[in-house]
């Protein structure tokens, strides 16, 4: 098996595993985004925080034993998202979409397969979304470069 | 439908160690949003962007980590005590959305744009920027995960009124 392949089954599986825990955590359930906003309920924010430092204590032992990613056998890339022109008003976009739709992009697909309806419109939009920046990307930048 | 849920605590330190487990197979970091530009990719062919950079080789896991989620949202729903079923029913958000299914179909495609739109400007979404960057304490992320944060507090208090 060629190493691209092994890599995408294991993807498929931690994607599968991610989709689960969002589910099992609450975060395709709407109504627990509206009560953490509206400071009703703390069950998403108990989740996040608790995630984080987990997560952190977790990239720590990583990083201190140096240990070798297990199937590309090269070591970990704990490679940090740059601050980015936009970024702010990017978030600032997302977050409303947030608020609108009780959704992220990473609990879109598993609330389609939970049933979830709604899902489905805010999983086209998204697509809308994505490619209108890239649409938009490539018109400023590839086909007609500042001079 | 209802799904079962696991106290936040456990799934918190469940989905930490996800985090982690990601790192160590992998040797990345996980990501949702970037995935999306995949699809567009497929979808499109004549669109540069998804063609080039992250994009050059779309068959790639960012891709298949997105076409996993739904089989563990699907078994999720499986394993839960109430059966499997269709619904539009969005629980609280029924009393302050439009009322007409139309009307709630296209401000969800409005909302999803906007999360699609906003995520490649910030460069990442919650799981890419708030969990993963605010477990490596990249500033950026942070940054980047508080103002997601405030910004949805914010439209989801207009929404339902102070």
């Amino acid at each position: 098996m060629t190493m691209t392949k092994k890599v995408n089954i294991i993807a498929l599986g931690m994607g599968a595993l991610f989709g689960f825990l969002m589910s099992r955590a609450g975060a395709t359930t709407y109504d627990f985004h509206a009560q953490m906003f509206l400071f009703q309920d703390f069950q998403l924010m108990e989740v996040i925080v608790t995630a984080v430092v987990v997560a952190m204590m977790g990239v720590f032992t990583l990083k201190y034993f140096r240990i070798n990613a297990v199937v590309t056998k090269t070591p970990v890339d704990f490679v940090k998202k740059p601050y980015q022109q936009g970024l702010v008003l990017g978030a600032m976009l997302f977050g409303i979409g947030w608020g609108m739709t009780a959704a992220c992009p990473g609990t879109i697909p598993a609330m389609i397969a939970e049933g979830k309806i709604g899902a489905i419109f805010t999983f086209v939009g998204l697509l809308l979304g994505t490619m209108a920046y890239g649409v938009l990307q490539t018109y400023m930048h590839h086909e007609h470069p500042k001079n | 439908m209802e799904i079962t849920i696991w106290s936040g605590w456990f799934a918190g330190i469940a989905i930490g160690l996800f985090v982690t487990l990601h790192f160590w197979l992998l040797g990345k970091p996980a990501g949702c949003s970037t995935g999306y530009g995949n699809l567009c990719g497929l979808v499109c062919k004549r669109v540069k962007f998804f063609r080039m950079g992250e994009y050059t080789d779309l068959n790639n896991s960012k891709l298949w980590f997105l076409i996993g989620i739904p089989l563990g949202g699907l078994i999720s729903a499986l394993t839960s005590v109430d059966s499997w079923h269709l619904s539009f029913d969005m629980g609280m958000y029924e009393a302050v959305l439009p009322q007409t299914y139309s009307a709630k179909a296209i401000w969800l495609i409005f909302g999803g744009m906007l999360l699609g739109f906003g995520a490649r400007l910030a460069g990442a979404c919650t799981t890419g920027h708030a969990l993963v960057g605010g477990a490596m304490l990249n500033p950026a992320s942070l940054l980047a995960g508080a103002v997601f944060f405030c910004s949805a507090l914010i439209t989801t208090h207009l929404l339902f009124g102070f």
